[in-house]
Parts: structure tokens; sequence; C-alpha cells
């Protein structure tokens, strides 16, 4: 207990002492000319331009309108996921129906569906909303699905001795004990929505952080481009994290987890 | 009447993928009293769980029938309740959770269902345990929670699958004590599972032995040791004369074993 803390204490400490590191390492390469900074700019530069976007209110702007996105189209994700996954893992049939569909995402990269989406929903957030949703779908359909097909059989059949119903299996059995693992699939979901909404918005938009990482990116303003690149990666960090804390709020009672 | 009566039990298995049907158990009958607490022992992959799981309507009958107070089982039903060898608790409700389900499922209408689950949970010696969850509890505490979930549902019958086939063998001799010890106060009929001598002989009022190939029973035994029973009995002549008689019988069946080894 006390040295699984001081573990993790550790690796806190390590990964922040890196992290300084590297920034530090940055800022000097680049302050005895050993790095152009046009190519990478400089963590002060970039402080510097971030405090004055962040008056400006365009951090807010793109920060808002790349979130909008994202929640619009992790929200469908956990849905749609979810309820197939659910289905599919509960129903072999429907799980055979949508294989095909899997495979053919799995092997097939998502963004090459984007100028079909434009043709459908135009160029803006509908097809930002649908590509990134895109990518989200498959770790919550999958997981979801995995989680409620490997049921625990010893524990669906002592619920039946009980006269447990199919349904009440399902509700009872199947669904809680998958919590854990959908919780999983929607981490690396959350991770995925992001990815998608900012390379969606890379090809086109007119707000959103992909959005000034291109304009600035075109510009070759270097400096502009980093702020939205480092709030990207902040953003991802910050909320996998959440969702990693939820992950393990909801299987504490995992044997493996607590001992 | 008897309370359970198995007339000429058959079931047979389908081997998986290739069509072959395998007769786990066949011929059984047996009549069991209302109260009684009769053991099945036999060496492993006689049929013993296969019977239980008939009774307990887990499986279904290929040949024959099973009664229980006179109405054939085709199913689950309020009437029996399992424990079973694996805790098969829910790992995510808390001990008075788990007890609860049982309840949950039956709808049960006697009143708070806390307060029945508590109740059980004290029963069995659990009181101070009732918000741990299972994995924070020992082998021998998760089935004192399987007994409790079961009893909770007051079954007529209460079917025991080796439940304490997983615990050392100290831990093994107290829950045995325990359980005659609920059972005398519950006053259920009981169908327990084992593949160990002593505890056969040690619970029962009757014991049947099985056989293999296909599962059968070669003989029931009524134990005669007076009741309530302690560690003493395990050192009275009679209790030395029955487990000789086990012996014999499972040494013949190890024996018939290897010659189909041997023959293989
Ligand atoms: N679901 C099943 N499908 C096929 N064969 C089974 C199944 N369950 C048990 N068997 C076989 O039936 C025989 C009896 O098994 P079981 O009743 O579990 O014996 P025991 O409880 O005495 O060890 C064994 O040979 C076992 O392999
Ligand atoms: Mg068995």
């Amino acid at each position: 207990m006390i040295a699984e803390l001081f573990y993790r204490r550790q690796a806190l400490v390590l990964g922040t002492l890196s992290m300084i590191g590297i920034v530090a390492f940055w800022q000097i390469a680049v302050d005895t000319g050993f790095i152009n900074p046009f190519f990478i700019s400089t963590p002060s530069q970039v402080a510097v331009e971030f405090m004055a976007q962040f008056e400006d209110g365009s951090v807010a702007t793109n920060v808002a309108a790349t979130l909008y996105c994202f929640a619009w189209s992790l929200g469908l994700a956990a849905v749609v996921g979810i309820v197939l996954g659910m289905l599919a893992g509960w129903f072999a049939d429907v799980e055979s129906a949508l294989e095909p569909f899997i495979w053919f995402k799995y092997s097939a990269p998502t963004v090459a569906f984007y100028p079909l989406f434009v043709a459908w929903l135009g160029y803006g957030r509908p097809t930002i909303i649908a590509i990134a949703f895109l990518f989200a779908l498959t770790p919550i359909y999958a997981n979801t699905l995995s989680g409620i097909k490997n049921t625990d059989r010893d524990l669906a059949r002592a619920a039946r001795s009980f006269g447990a119903k199919p349904l009440d299996i399902f509700l009872r059995v199947a669904l809680p004990g998958s919590v854990p693992v959908m919780m999983a699939g929607l981490r690396l979901g959350v991770g995925r929505a992001l990815t998608g909404v900012v390379v969606a918005e890379l090809f086109g938009a007119n707000a959103g952080l992909g959005y000034a990482i291109t304009y600035y990116g075109q510009l070759m303003q270097t400096t502009k481009m980093m702020v939205s690149i480092v709030i990207v990666v902040v953003l991802g960090v910050l909320l996998t994290q959440i969702l990693s804390f939820l992950e393990t709020r909801t299987d504490s009672w995992r044997v493996d987890n607590n001992r | 009447m008897a309370q359970i009566e198995i007339r000429d039990l058959g079931i047979d298995y389908r081997k998986p993928k290739s069509n072959e049907v395998f007769s786990a158990v066949d011929s059984v009958a047996l009549s069991v009293e209302k109260g009684e607490f009769v053991t099945i022992v036999g060496s492993s992959g006689c049929g013993k769980s296969t019977l239980l799981m008939a009774v307990a309507g887990l499986v279904s009958l290929t040949r024959g029938s099973i009664e229980i107070d006179g109405k054939r089982v085709d199913g689950p039903g309020p009437d029996r309740a399992v424990v079973f060898q694996e805790a098969s608790l829910l790992p995510w409700r808390s001990v008075r959770g788990n007890v609860k389900f049982g309840l949950e499922m039956q709808r049960w209408s006697g009143g708070d269902l806390n307060e029945r689950a508590m109740q059980m949970i004290r029963l069995v010696g659990l009181g101070r345990f009732s918000d741990y969850h299972p994995h924070q509890l020992s082998g021998g505490m998760r089935q004192r929670v399987n007994i409790a979930r079961a009893l909770a549902v007051d079954p007529e019958v209460l079917l025991m699958d080796e439940p304490f086939g997983a615990l050392d063998a100290q831990t093994r001799e107290i829950m045995g004590t325990e359980l005659l010890r609920i059972w005398e106060r519950a006053k259920k009929t009981a169908l327990f599972v084992t593949h160990d001598i002593d505890e056969a002989i040690f619970l029962a009022d009757k014991i049947v032995v099985m056989g293999r190939n296909p599962g059968h029973i070669k003989e029931v035994i009524k134990v005669d040791l007076p009741r309530p029973r302690n560690e003493a009995i395990l050192d009275s002549e009679e209790f030395h004369e029955l487990r000789k008689r086990l012996r014999a019988h499972l040494a013949e069946d190890m024996s018939s074993m290897q010659l189909v080894q041997e023959v293989a």
C-alpha cells in the first residue's frame, strides 16, 4: 500500500521531470542557435502568444468550437456504440450482421470518408461531428460487445437458479459486469473523438483548434500554431485522465484492482 | 410420500462439435424424505453435479422424471435453492446485496428485503461484514454468503454442489459443523455433493454412493449417528466402519478407471 503510493508518487515526479526537461531542452536548443525557431518556436514565445490569444478571446472561441463538436461526436458515439454493442453482445445474430461493417471500419482509414461527408453534409460542423463520431465509435462498440458477450457463465447460472429470466440476467448480471470494460471503451473513445474533431477541422472549418493549426500553419506562423497544438495535447490528457478516474471508480470491485 | 422422488433418471450430453451422445447419468432412482440431509459422494466425473443440477432444474432430463412434493421439475423454482462450488457471488454487490439477489428475483413479498437479508447474514455469522464486497472476504466467508443467499428465499430443498470443495481442510471442518448448526435450525431438506468421505458421513442422514460410466447409484447407506453432531463422532466406531465401506467403493471406482486407461 505504502510502497504503491510511493511508486505512484515517484511515477508522477519522474513524468513531470521529463516534461520539464523536454521544455527546457526545447528552449535552450533554440536559444543557443542549435535549432531554428522558425520550425518550432520556443516555449517562452508560445507562452507569451498564448496569453495574447487568451486575452483577445480566440483561445476561448477555438476551444469552444472544438469542444462543441467533440461533445456531440462523443455523445453520439457513446449512445450508438453502447446500444449496438449491447445488442450484438447479447444476440449473436446481431453481432454477425454488424461484423462486416466493423471489419470495414478497421481496415479503411476513416478520414478517407471525408470527401463523402462533405458531399452529403457540406463543409462545417456536421461533417466534423460525423468524422469524429466514426473515430470514436469502434472502441466503444467493441468493448461493450465483449463485456456483454463474456458475461460470467457461472454467475448467469446462479442467477437462473434463483429464477432470473433472460432480461433479469441482462440487467443485473451482464450489464453491471460490463461497466468497467465499457468505461475503458469510453476512455479510448474520448481520445479518438478529440483526434477526429481536430483532424476534420484541419481540412475544413471556420473555427476550432484544428482550424487554427492549419490557418497559422499555412501562414508559417509557427508560434501561433504551437499555441493550439499545446492546447489540444493538454485537452486530450485532461479528458482522458477524467475518464481514467471514472474507470477506476467503477471497477473497484475487481479483485486484481484492490489486491 | 417422499419430498424428492427421482425415477429412472437419465441425462445425456451431446459432445460439442461431433454429434456423439454421451450418457452422464443413467437409471438413477432416489427418494429423499422431508427434512433429510442426503450427501452424494463419488469420484470426480461420476455425474454428481449433473444429478444435482437436474434437481435444480438447470439441466434438462433425457429420460425419467424428478418430482418435488408431487410436482414435476421442469426448471428452477422457488422451492429449491442452490449453493455452488465456485462462490458465484456478484462481485459488484455487497454481502447484503448478494443475499438480496434471490429475494429480488423471486419478487419476495414477505416484508422488508433488507431486514430479511440481514437476518440471514447474522444466521451465518457475518453480521459485521454485511457491507463488505466479495473480494474482501475469505473463501469460507464467501461460501457463508452463498448459503445465506440460498436460505434467504426460504426454499423447501437446499442443493449444495461441493460448497466447501475449494476450502482448506480446517476451514472445511468448521464450515461442516456450522452448516449442521444452521440446518438444524432451518430444517430444510438438503442434497449435498462432495467427494470427501469424512464430510459425506459427518453431515448425512443418508449417503448416496455414485459410480461412473455412466453415472449411477451404487449404494444408499443410512447413517444413524446421533445429532447434534460434533468432531467427537469422527473417532466413533460407527464412523470408522462407514469410512471403510466408502473407501472400498471409491477404490473400486479407481481401479476400474485404471483398467479403462490401460485398455485405451
Ligand atoms: N455441459 C456438459 N457437456 C458435456 N459433458 C458434460 C457437461 N457437464 C458435465 N459433462 C460430463 O459429464 C460427466 C459428469 O460430470 P459431472 O456431473 O460434473 O461429474 P462430477 O460432478 O461427479 O464430477 C463428466 O464426464 C463430464 O465431463
Ligand atoms: Mg462436480
